[in-house]
């Protein structure tokens, strides 16, 4: 047979396996590499999720994982034989009320039942993982979409010399799409194309209908005229006020916002996620950091607000990752001028492209959960 | 004894595009069109047509009284959307139908799709099939035009489509996910950017996303232009000349750096022995290989890294569906008796 012929027939047998759903092995030249194995270890961990989920369900008895060594993500730090011991252990299984204050070096997660607090104690699991959830379930982002704040009848907040933040914002959000997308890795998608009036439900509505992964809502911001000649630079995400400026602020870009009382408890229940939160936060640091340094270029006087957490209906409703950056002030007259030209606005939508990629590629370099085993194995053979 | 194959079996290849569809049967029949599906709005819209469902130009063309989907936008099924899932349902049958496939005849269906839907919406796309055919494979474009070349080691295909450019490299096996990558600066952001430039530079005159479309999939070209673009754009009503031969060379060369970025990255993760080898046998299928002077531009443009050879394919609209139906007829009778 020739070498042709051989090589076909086996690709026609990975072909056929493929779609047979029958695991390959050993078929291709190359043994499944860090990906693959990465990705089975994010199922093994949503397994045990599910599992405890399950247990928690059927039997009522609720359990706290703690963490044994508080150095570190120990548990994510075994090979593929002691995971399997792990789960294989009748400790981890634990389903009598027995188990208290077990440990061994096979169980790094301390397994306890506690019937007398009905509540359950996943945070405590969570906070033990010691990576970010979105690392630890490989999720990826793909679709961002940016939303230009206000539009249509509500101009948002109008400068002196007349300029007005749906008009700043559009043009923002669409400089920044025409970036994002010359990176040629990112669907980026606008919830208004146009000067058109959309409504904050609208905009959540449009992020989840298109799945997005990442929500940019931009914005310009405006202080009372006795604090005309200030100029800040200040990025959310979503999360209690930390001061009256900020609640005062929330309340404005919430105005108007469609949602019903019902639609509110219903997003209500979603603060706590812990997912959104901490990429959310990771998301804001990297926009403000870069946007607030490159337009200090711009404007010594530029005073840097920081990052901070509000309550933004949109922010709430979103599912993903989200932030509100608010550019800068278009209450003060030097910056308003800044903001009318159209250079200006390019260079805002560069720094703010430069803190998302960074943001982004900062996500894919963290050291993952594999990469931190496969260290921890390494170490053990020296 | 291993079973043998049926010799009334019809096999079908499909190639499942963003922009078109193209089937291809062991009859003898090869077909294409557009992957729009629509269905009428109402009855009134349900009374003119006479039809349940409306595809491809047909469709495009009627697109104001229909519900019109253009399923695997970006190269991935628009997910959560049932109309999307119904539409690629609907255009599989379409195209089964194109066949000419005898009520009685057995159906064998290998279905190439966009490499990031087969990652993302690979049991949908299963689901939809299955309604029309009991013998079923679905695999990436890129590896079903790799199949029908017999580029099946040490090569690399890439896919230039409307939604995604595919990246794939083969060495003997289907790829796994790390020989794959897929960009989304594809002939839809070339058009985009094409329209954007235009409408700027020409506000008087109108131009629409169809439009540059056809004008780039007529003129389009990439490096030194041999002769000037000229085109009829609408102003006020009357048709006016305009030379775009500028803007059309920065629109189709505006991914370029992208394709010899991710080339060149992916032959580098490839074992090292074997990356010369993948380097002179880079093969460009797809839409968007019909770009003028493509091959000669990747090559050139490679020169400063590690030099590629390129080569555009001569019959990129029938490729990946021959491929598809040559991977269906090879299979062997064991294989499909459990597919």
């Amino acid at each position: 047979m020739s070498r042709q012929s051989k090589i076909k027939k086996q690709v026609l047998r990975s072909v056929y396996e493929d779609n047979a759903g029958i695991q390959r092995t050993g078929l291709g030249k190359r043994q499944p590499r860090a990906m693959e194995t990465e990705h089975r270890t994010a199922s093994r961990s949503m397994t045990i999720l599910i599992v405890l989920l399950g247990i928690t369900a059927l039997t009522g008895i609720n359990f706290r994982l703690i963490k044994v060594d508080s150095s570190g993500p120990v548990a994510m730090q075994m090979d593929d034989r002691q995971f399997q011991q792990y789960l294989n252990n009748p400790l981890f299984w634990a389903s009598s009320h027995e188990g208290d204050n077990v440990s061994s070096d096979l169980d790094p997660f301390h397994v306890s039942v506690d019937d007398e607090n009905s509540l359950v104690h996943y945070e405590d699991m969570i906070a033990g993982l010691g990576v970010p959830m979105a690392e630890l379930f490989s999720l990826k982002v793909r679709t961002i979409v940016i939303d230009p704040g206000h539009g249509g009848i509500d101009p948002g907040a109008t400068g002196r010399q007349g300029l007005m933040e749906k008009d700043v914002a559009l043009d923002i959000a669409k400089k920044l799409q025409d970036k994002l997308e010359k990176t040629g890795n990112y669907r980026v998608i606008l919830t208004r194309e146009e000067d058109k009036k959309v409504y904050l439900k609208e905009r959540v509505a449009f992020a989840k209908d298109i799945r997005a992964d990442l929500f940019i809502s931009i914005h310009i911001n405006s202080l009372p005229e006795e604090a005309a000649d200030l100029n800040y630079v200040e990025t959310y995400y979503f999360g209690p006020h930390t001061d009256k400026r900020s609640l005062e602020l929330a309340q404005k870009e919430n105005h108007d916002s469609d949602f019903a009382m019902g639609d509110f408890r219903e997003i209500i229940a979603k603060i706590g996620d812990t997912l959104k939160t901490e990429e959310s936060r990771d998301l804001a640091n990297a926009i403000h950091r870069r946007l607030y340094s490159g337009l200090r270029s711009h404007n010594n006087e530029l005073i840097d607000a920081g990052t901070k957490t509000g309550p933004y209906m949109v922010l709430l409703g979103v599912e993903v990752p989200s932030v509100l950056v608010e550019i800068s002030c278009i209450s003060n007259i030097a910056e308003e001028t800044r903001l009318s030209k159209p250079r200006y606005r390019d260079s805002v939508a560069a720094f703010l492209k430069t803190g998302i990629v960074e943001y982004l590629e900062h996500r894919g370099n963290r050291r993952s959960i594999i990469g931190g085993r496969a260290e921890y194995v390494a170490k053990q053979e020296r | 004894m291993s079973p043998s194959k049926k010799d009334d079996m019809l096999y079908i290849g499909i190639d499942l595009g963003t922009s078109r569809s193209v089937v291809s049967a062991s009859n003898g029949n090869r077909k294409w069109v557009e992957s729009y599906v629509g269905w009428p709005k109402d009855f009134v819209a349900k009374k003119m047509f006479g039809k349940r469902v409306l595809f491809g130009s047909e469709a495009l063309e009627h697109r104001l009284a229909l519900n019109l989907s253009r399923p695997l936008q970006n190269g991935v099924l628009k997910e959560g959307t049932e109309q999307d899932g119904a539409a690629v349902e609907e255009l599989i049958g379409h195209l089964i139908g194109m066949a000419d496939v005898d009520a009685d005849r057995e159906v064998c269906v290998a279905v190439g799709v966009p490499a990031e839907a087969l990652k993302v919406n690979k049991i949908a796309i299963k689901n939809a099939i299955a309604n029309h055919a009991k013998k079923l494979m679905v695999v990436s474009e890129p590896f079903s035009v790799a199949y029908g070349l017999g580029a099946l080691d040490n090569s690399m295909i890439i896919d230039i489509g409307a939604g995604t450019v595919d990246f794939c490299i083969m060495h003997g096996t289907v790829p796994l996910e790390e020989d794959q990558r897929s960009l989304l600066m594809a002939g839809d952001y070339v058009d985009k950017q094409l329209l954007k430039m235009l409408s700027e530079k020409h506000p008087e005159a109108d131009f629409s996303l169809n439009m540059v479309r056809r004008m780039k999939e007529k003129h389009g070209f990439v490096g030194a232009s041999k002769r000037r673009v000229k085109i009829e754009a609408p102003v006020d009503g009357i048709f006016t000349e305009f030379d775009i031969t500028e803007e059309m060379r920065k629109a189709c060369e505006s991914p370029m750096p992208a394709i010899v970025e991710t080339t060149i990255g992916l032959i580098a993760g490839f074992d090292p022995e074997f990356q010369e080898n993948v380097r002179n046998n880079i093969i460009v299928a797809g839409g968007g290989s019909q770009i003028s002077g493509l091959d000669t531009y990747l090559t050139e443009s490679t020169k400063q890294f590690e030099p590629c050879t390129f080569t555009c394919i001569s019959d990129p609209l029938y490729a990946g569906a021959d491929g598809a139906l040559e991977l269906a007829n090879d299979m062997p009778g064991e294989f499909l008796e459990k597919l």
